[in-house]
C-alpha cells in the first residue's frame, strides 16, 4: 500500500467526518475577510489610499493565521479531548500522511474567504492590488507556516494551554500586529517581538505578492517563516510518534 | 503464534517523581484463531499492555513480538497487523457508519478490499437502519457497533476489542459474539478486553486475570475456576427465618436473614436436590439455586481476596 492511496483515504475519512463544520467554518472565513476589510473602514474614518491597501492585504493574512491558530488548536484540542487523537494513532499510516492530508482541508477551507474578500475590496476600493506570480508559494508559505505552528503548540501543550494561547493570537493578530498597520506604529519592544515572531513576516510575504508595486519582503521575513513552519510540523510530528 | 509477550514492565513516572507500576513482569501468548480474554478491574493496567503491543508505547524491559518480529522495531508495521476497536467512543461526527467502516476498509486492505463485506457486517449485526446516518446523530449502542465493524473490517492477524459490548444491547451482543467467533475461523485472534467478566466467559478460549499490573492467573476459564475452587454453591430462601438443619455433606454455609447459602463437593448435587425438594414440600423451603462456582467469583475472590457469598 503506498503513501498516495493512504493519503486518499485519510483525507476522505478526516473531511467527510467535519463536512459540516467545514461549510461553516468558510462562511464565517468570508464573513470575517470582508469585516476586516469594511469594518476597519468605519473605525478610520477617511482612511487614505496608502490605509486601505494595509487593510486589504492584511485580510487574507488574518484570514490564515485565524485558521491556522485559531480553529486549528480548538479542534485538535477537542479531538484531544473526546479520543480521537489516539484512535488515529492506532491507524496502519505512516503519520504524516494524516498531518498532510489535514493540511490540505485548512488550506482549502482558507481559500475561499481570501479570493472572496480581496474581489469585493478590489471593487469596492480600488486599493492598488498588484500581484504578483510568487502569490502562490507565498500563500502556500505563510499557510504551513501557520498551521504548522497551530498544529506545533496544540498537540504538545494541553488543550486548555493551547486555547488560552489562540484566545490572545485572536487579539494580538488583530490589535497588536503589523498585519493592518505599518510596523513603526508599534513600540520598540513591540517591534523587536515581531522580528522574531512569524506574523510579521506573514504580513510582509503576503503583501510584497498582492501589491507588489508598493511592498516588498525582505529574505529574512522569508527565512524566519521557513523556521517557524519547520518547527511547527517537527514538533507535531515529534508529538505524533512520540511513545 | 499470533503474539509473544514477554516479561514486560512498564512504569510510569507521575509528578514529584512518584512510580506507577502498570505493567509488572507480563508474559502472555495468544496463538492464532484464538480469543483471549484480558479480564481486570479499572487501572489493572490492560490499556497500558495493549497499547504496548500496538507500538504506542515502549516498554521499560521485556519484549513484544508480532508474527515473529519484535514490535520495538517496527510499530508502524504492528499497527498494520492490529486493528483496534477503542474503549471509548469513537467521534464519527459528520459519517455515516457506512462511509466510516468503507474508509477503514479501504486504508487497511488497500485495492483487496471488499465492499460486500460492510453489507454483510451490517447485516449480521442488523445495523441496516443507521448504515446512512450521520454518527453525531446514532445511540450509544450503534455507535459502538460502527466502531466495532472498523476494527473487524479488514481484520489483519490480531483484533483488540477493549469492551466491545458497552451499550449494545443484548440481542445485538449475541450477534456481535458470532461475528467475533467467526472472525477466528480465518486464524484471526482477539484480544478482549473487558471487566465484563460473565459475558467473556462464554466467548474465549482462554483469559488472564490481570490485577495492580500482575498477570494473576492464566489458562482456559475452567482452568482459572479450578484454581479458586471446584465447588458447587446452592442458595435458598426460607419460608420463615426459623432454624434449618443443613445436611451432614454442606462444606460451609452462611445465612443472610431468610437467604441461605451453602458450598457442597460436585458429587453431593443430586442428593442436595433431593434434599432440597423434601424440604419445599414441606414448606420449609419457598425456592432453591443451584449453580457452579462462575469465573466472575474466581475473579472476585483473585483480584480482592475475599471469599465470594461464602
Amino acid at each position: 500500500m503506498n503513501l498516495l492511496s493512504h493519503y486518499k483515504y485519510v483525507f476522505q475519512m478526516q473531511f467527510l467526518r467535519n463536512a459540516g463544520f467545514f461549510v461553516f467554518m468558510i462562511l464565517i472565513q468570508i464573513l470575517i475577510s470582508i469585516g476586516i476589510v469594511i469594518g476597519f473602514t468605519y473605525l478610520i474614518p477617511d482612511p487614505d489610499a496608502t490605509t486601505i491597501l494595509f487593510l486589504a492585504t492584511g485580510a487574507p493574512t488574518i484570514i490564515l493565521i485565524f485558521t491556522g491558530l485559531v480553529i486549528l488548536p480548538q479542534q485538535v484540542g477537542t479531538a484531544k479531548t473526546d479520543g480521537y487523537m489516539e484512535f488515529m494513532r492506532t491507524w496502519p499510516v505512516n503519520r504524516g500522511v494524516i498531518l498532510g492530508a489535514d493540511t490540505t482541508i485548512w488550506l482549502i477551507i482558507t481559500m475561499p474567504g481570501i479570493i472572496i474578500s480581496s474581489v469585493i475590496a478590489h471593487f469596492m476600493f480600488n486599493p492598488g492590488y498588484d500581484i504578483s506570480w510568487t502569490i502562490v508559494p507565498a500563500l502556500l508559505m505563510i499557510a504551513l507556516t501557520s498551521i504548522g505552528v497551530g498544529y506545533g503548540f496544540s498537540y504538545l501543550l494541553s488543550p486548555t494551554t493551547s486555547l488560552a494561547i489562540s484566545q490572545i493570537v485572536v487579539f494580538g493578530a488583530l490589535m497588536f500586529s503589523p498585519v493592518n498597520f505599518p510596523m513603526e506604529r508599534l513600540p520598540e519592544w513591540l517591534q523587536t517581538l515581531h522580528e522574531v515572531l512569524p506574523i510579521y513576516s506573514m504580513a510582509e510575504v503576503m503583501r510584497a505578492s498582492l501589491a507588489a508595486s508598493t511592498f516588498e519582503a525582505t529574505a529574512g521575513n522569508y527565512i524566519t517563516l521557513l523556521i517557524w513552519c519547520v518547527l511547527g510540523y517537527g514538533g507535531a510530528i515529534f508529538i505524533l510518534n512520540k511513545k | 503464534m499470533t503474539l509473544d509477550v514477554k516479561s514486560v514492565t512498564k512504569v510510569f513516572t507521575g509528578r514529584r517523581n512518584s512510580k506507577m507500576v502498570a505493567n509488572d513482569n507480563i508474559s502472555l501468548r495468544i496463538q492464532e484463531g484464538e480469543i483471549f480474554g484480558l479480564l481486570g478491574q479499572n487501572g489493572a493496567g490492560k490499556t497500558t499492555l495493549v497499547n504496548q503491543i500496538l507500538g504506542l508505547i515502549t516498554p521499560d524491559c521485556g519484549d513484544i513480538t508480532l508474527l515473529g518480529e519484535s514490535v520495538l522495531g517496527s510499530p508502524a508495521r504492528a499497527r498494520s497487523i492490529c486493528s483496534v476497536q477503542p474503549q471509548s467512543q469513537v467521534p464519527l461526527g459528520f459519517l455515516t457508519p457506512k462511509q466510516a467502516v468503507t474508509l477503514m476498509g479501504k486504508m487497511r486492505a488497500g485495492k483487496k478490499f471488499d465492499p460486500k463485506r460492510v453489507e454483510m457486517l451490517f447485516e449480521e449485526l442488523d445495523m441496516g437502519e443507521w448504515a446512512n446516518k450521520e454518527g453525531e446523530k446514532l445511540s450509544g449502542g450503534a455507535k459502538r457497533l460502527t466502531a466495532f465493524c472498523m476494527a473487524v473490517i479488514a481484520p489483519g492477524k490480531l483484533v483488540i476489542l477493549d469492551e466491545p459490548t458497552n451499550d449494545v444491547d443484548p440481542v445485538r451482543r449475541r450477534y456481535l459474539w458470532q461475528v467475533i467467533r467467526n472472525l477466528t475461523n480465518d486464524g484471526t485472534s482477539v484480544i478482549l478486553v473487558t471487566h465484563n467478566v460473565l459475558e467473556a466467559e462464554k466467548a474465549v478460549d482462554r483469559v488472564a486475570i490481570i490485577h495492580k499490573g500482575k498477570i494473576l492467573k492464566q489458562g482456559t476459564p475452567s482452568e482459572v475456576k479450578s484454581s479458586v475452587s471446584n465447588q458447587m454453591r446452592m442458595e435458598l430462601s426460607l419460608a420463615s427465618e426459623s432454624e434449618l438443619e443443613l445436611p451432614n455433606w454442606a462444606l460451609s454455609s452462611h445465612k443472610n436473614g431468610s437467604r441461605f447459602i451453602f458450598a457442597m463437593n460436585p458429587k453431593d448435587v443430586s442428593q442436595t436436590i433431593e434434599w432440597a425438594k423434601g424440604h419445599v414440600d414441606t414448606g420449609l423451603i419457598m425456592d432453591y439455586s443451584l449453580s457452579p462456582t462462575t469465573i466472575e467469583d474466581a475473579y472476585i475472590e483473585l483480584t480482592s481476596k475475599k471469599a465470594v457469598g461464602l
